[in-house]
């Protein structure tokens, strides 16, 4: 058996692909579906900078097989965060913190804010940075970054 | 990219399973979250003809009271472990090693069976193919000798499952389902102690369950790391006490947990504990800190854990 067929929903458009088993998410994102907004940084799931949302939750498409997939499925990537030219609450915090230095970490960053910030409107700060923790940042020195996420779970940004 | 070519099956049951890792004459891979798995599949450790995908097999997920023992499948969640009211309430030390695995987005792909599973790690061993080649394949990968510790003919890689210590303070047992049937056995009997192969597992064996029994203790988890995520242990200490026993138990140092029963907590008797453990690991430079250090801290984090679950019980 050399390809395998797979369905599933990329930011609400359903898919139909047949894969080789050996396919990660991460290239069907970006090879065949050209969503580039997921980075390969490690590829060997150390990193998060993969990081897109598998049925809500953060999960690295680096180490995922396509295969896996079931139908029915829903995986949403940063492309399929803003509505239109409107951006998610924590996007837009997220530029208003100045929590983006090279943006290399940023689309796994604010996927995993939005994954928590949608569990658990009102995250502790340790929750935070629990869950942000699961991301590797080379630049910011996190702070901005928790401090966008604070800022959105607070309310602070009413733009939502 | 993974450079391999393999099939992807998606077994309904268990017999089914097992019967197509026995078609592939053993070159198959169980997988489960796939977060070791994949991978090492990326690094060429391991190179299955057929990846064998457990997920769709539901009764492997659950978590059941069965009286005197809690059943938790081997297909379970470490990030819906950790939020179960059982094991906060009966199991603390198993809730603190979940808590202190990998990181959370990790958890909630990555299985407990999974982790128990996952394969030793040494700096010398998980890298790149290309990586390896250059070096010369060391005693883990089917060469002369290890890297480690050059001419050295034992591999010292660790194995470095969090949870499995936990596990071990809390009497755990296992259960298998392989070509030929179901078997049980204590977790601490899992281990070779030979960190080249180190479970005692049958071709195509698979975990199906973890048994805990039934009994409320208290205990905590400690684990030496370098970043507060992410991490894989350097150290991981153990304890669970309940009924005047207490079981202290040290993973990350060498290819499996190492325990010992306490009926005494002064400082002295933690010392004595942890001197006992101490005689039984062999630390080596395969990590990304000094293997003095790692023996160091066994009695220091031995000491601040079971102080402070000592401290609860007053
Ligand atoms: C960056 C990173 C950091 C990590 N840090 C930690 C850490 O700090 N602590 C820690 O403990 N782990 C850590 N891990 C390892 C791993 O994520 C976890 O151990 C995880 O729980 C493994 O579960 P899984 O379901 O993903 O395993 P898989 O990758 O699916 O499987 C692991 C192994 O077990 C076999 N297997 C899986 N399920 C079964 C079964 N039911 N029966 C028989 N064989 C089976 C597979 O063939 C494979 O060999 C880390 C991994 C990464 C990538
Ligand atoms: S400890 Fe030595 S033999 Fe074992 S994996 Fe590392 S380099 Fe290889
Ligand atoms: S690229 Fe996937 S975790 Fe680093
Ligand atoms: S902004 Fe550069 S890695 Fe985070």
């Amino acid at each position: 058996m050399d390809r395998l067929k797979v369905k599933f929903v990329v930011n609400g458009q359903p898919v139909d692909l047949n894969v080789k088993p050996s396919e990660t998410l991460l290239e069907t994102l970006r090879d065949r579906l050209e969503l580039t907004g997921a980075k390969e940084g490690c590829g060997l799931g150390a990193c998060g900078s993969c990081t897109v949302l598998l049925n809500g939750l953060p999960t690295r498409s680096c180490i995922v097989l396509t295969a896996e997939l079931d139908d029915g499925d829903e995986v949403r990537t940063i492309e399929g965060l803003a509505d239109g030219t409107k951006l998610d609450p924590i996007q837009e915090s997220f530029m208003e913190n100045g929590a983006i230095q090279c943006g290399f970490c940023t689309p796994g960053m604010v996927l995993t804010a939005k994954s928590l910030l949608d569990r658990n409107p009102k995250p502790s700060k340790e929750e935070i940075i629990r869950s942000m923790s699961s991301n590797l940042c080379r630049c910011t020195g996190y702070k901005k970054i928790l401090e966008s996420v604070e800022a959105v779970s607070s309310s602070k940004v009413s733009k939502s | 990219m993974i450079a391999l070519k393999f099939e992807f099956r998606r077994p309904k049951d268990v017999e089914e399973a097992v019967r197509l890792y026995g078609e592939f004459q053993g070159e198959a891979a169980y997988l489960s979250g796939g977060t070791d798995l994949v991978p090492r599949m990326k690094l060429g450790l391991e190179k299955p003809k057929v990846v064998i995908d457990l997920k769709r097999i539901s009764p492997l997920s659950t978590v059941e009271d069965q009286g005197e023992w809690i059943r938790i499948g081997a297909l379970a969640r470490i990030f819906d472990l950790k939020e179960n009211e059982t094991i906060k309430d009966y199991f603390p030390a198993l809730k603190a090693s979940l808590e202190a695995t990998s990181c959370e987005s990790l958890q909630m792909r990555g299985t407990i069976g999974g982790n128990l599973l996952q394969n030793s790690r040494c700096l010398f061993y998980n890298q790149s193919e290309f990586w390896r080649r250059s070096k010369g394949f060391c005693l883990k990968m089917g060469g002369k000798s290890c890297n480690a510790i050059p001419g050295a003919n034992t591999c010292f890689a660790n194995y470095c499952s969090d949870n499995a210590p936990a596990l071990c303070t809390l009497s755990a047992e296992i259960e298998f389902s392989g070509p030929d049937g179901t078997r049980r056995l204590n977790l601490e009997e899992l281990y070779t102690g030979r960190a080249e192969k180190p479970f005692k597992l049958y071709p195509g064996e698979l975990l199906t369950a973890i048994f805990v029994p039934k009994k409320k203790s208290v205990g905590g988890y400690e684990k030496l790391r370098i970043r507060g995520a992410i991490d894989y242990p350097l150290l991981g200490v153990g304890f669970s006490y309940g009924n005047g026993t207490g079981k202290l138990t040290i993973g990350a140092v060498g290819p499996k947990p190492h325990s010992v029963e306490m009926k005494q907590f002064s400082q002295g008797a933690i010392q004595e504990a942890a001197e006992t453990l101490l005689k039984q690991v062999r630390p080596v430079d395969n990590t990304v800190v000094n293997p003095e250090y790692r023996k160091r801290m066994v009695p220091v984090l031995a000491e601040r854990l079971v102080n402070k679950v000592m401290e609860g019980v007053k």
